[in-house]
């Protein structure tokens, strides 16, 4: 099908595309990479009176090194992030995820803001975000606010953002290379049944980061307190029988409850043994 | 698929079940429930306009109420039609006194079908799920805020 009728706006600067979200209100959706919002509106599940794109806004698509963390511009593709030589080096939890999502066409379109603001459960960046305890910078009609990566997830398809803002910018710490992406993903479309992101660094507590088992991505605490005693093998696997410990597994054809709830632990157990033999100490 | 539920309302029986019965309750507690119109004795047609995030859809179900036995349980049958999709579910609905509180016990089986099953098939369930809480808290914030409604 194609979309039903709609109203097309480009601005051009952050504040116009604000003031555009003000004026238009619930009847208007942000466009960036199109990658799950068109998709919807050809099926015409989704029927914005208005799309708002913010693909020419100059300066949202960047990975900067900053003293204390790195920043990626919301509407860095997935691609972009895939091909960092920078993040490579950095952050490379995020250089091993991103060429993990869908196919080559969609990582050339979608982007890490429109991923985390659409908040699909099955969506693999909300994993690493969550596992790297990131930042989140939101603008809207009263300045800028950061909102932590654990407070940004609230329920399905549900975020932090409210219908008046714009995510801008995500940021995230250095890490060393003991970090992990493994994911089961379901064949046709590429999203996460079970996907688990692990940041084991040396000082820190370890994080775990899970998506797709759950209606929101969330971090597996009964996980990472297990591991806070050592990191040793036994002890790795010890902990991800936890990892679905006080959630409410998804339950659809692709897989049962039971089934997620399994993978969760398997794709736990696999990220953190990747993630401790990429740890050079 | 299958949705089972327990919820603790502030109120007693009485008016619980009271306010399950009332269309002019039903209106405000269903999600998305633009209208319900009286067709019949314990019939209605509720036009929704439900869904998550910007994918909302139009729907408009036939309910009927059923098995009614006051202040202890009934049983409501949807059947709803809309562009994405169809919607068709029992619910059975129970209620226990538990002091000045009734407790709801809720089992329903909802079958999905077209469009959104088809491509919504991962999140149905969850969706469903939200739906069903949703419709509990306004159902909990209501009756704990009005007055006594007459017979």
């Amino acid at each position: 099908m194609i979309p039903a009728a709609f109203k097309y706006l480009r601005p051009r600067t952050v504040d116009e595309a604000l003031s555009l979200l003000a004026q238009h209100g619930e009847d208007a959706k942000l466009l960036s990479g199109g990658q799950s919002l068109i998709p919807a509106m050809k099926l015409r599940l989704a029927r914005p009176a208005t799309i708002i794109d913010i693909g020419r806004i100059a300066d949202l698509n960047y990975v900067r090194e900053q003293p204390d963390h790195l920043a990626l511009g919301a509407m860095t593709t997935h691609y972009a992030i895939e091909s960092s030589a920078l993040l490579a080096q950095r952050c490379p939890l995020l250089t091993e995820l991103a060429p993990q999502i869908g196919d080559v066409q969609i990582r050339n379109r979608g982007t890490i803001g429109g991923s985390l603001a659409h908040a699909d459960p099955a969506a693999d960046w909300p994993a690493a975000i969550l596992a790297l305890d990131a930042t989140l910078e939101i603008v809207g009609p009263n300045g800028s606010r950061l909102v932590p990566a654990s407070e940004f997830f609230i329920d399905l398809f549900q975020t932090a953002l409210q219908p008046n803002e714009i995510l801008r910018e995500i940021r995230v710490p250095a890490t060393s290379q003991a970090v992990a992406y493994v994911k089961t993903a379901q064949r046709a479309s590429g999203f996460a049944i079970a996907g688990v992101a692990v940041a084991l660094d040396g000082a820190e507590a370890p994080r775990v980061g899970i998506t797709g088992v759950a209606a929101k991505p969330f971090r597996a605490a009964a996980v990472e307190s297990g591991l806070s005693g050592g990191l040793t093998k036994p002890r790795l696997i010890a902990a991800a029988h936890h990892a679905a410990d006080g959630i409410d597994p998804l339950n659809d054809i692709h897989a049962s409850a039971e089934f997620r709830a399994h993978l969760a632990r398997v794709n736990t157990q696999r990220a953190l043994e990747n993630a401790l033999a990429r740890m050079t100490d | 698929m299958n949705i089972h539920g327990t919820y603790l309302v502030s109120a007693p029986p009485t008016r619980v079940y009271e306010g399950l019965i009332d269309p002019r309750v039903l209106e405000r507690v269903i999600p998305g429930c633009e209208r319900l119109e009286l067709t019949g004795p314990d019939q209605y047609n509720a036009h929704l306009k439900i869904g998550l995030a910007a994918l909302k859809g139009s729907y408009v179900g036939k309910v009927h109420l059923s098995d009614k036995l006051p202040d202890k349980q009934f049983t409501l049958h949807m059947d709803g039609k809309g562009a994405p999709g169809f919607v068709k579910g029992t619910a059975h609905l129970n209620f226990d006194e538990q002091g000045s509180a009734t407790r709801i016990t809720l089992r329903a089986q909802v079958q999905v079908g077209g469009l959104i099953a088809a491509v919504g098939s991962r999140v149905i369930e969850a969706v469903a799920k939200k739906l069903t809480e949703e419709f509990f808290q306004n159902f909990g914030k209501i009756i704990a805020g009005s007055p006594k409604s007459s017979a």
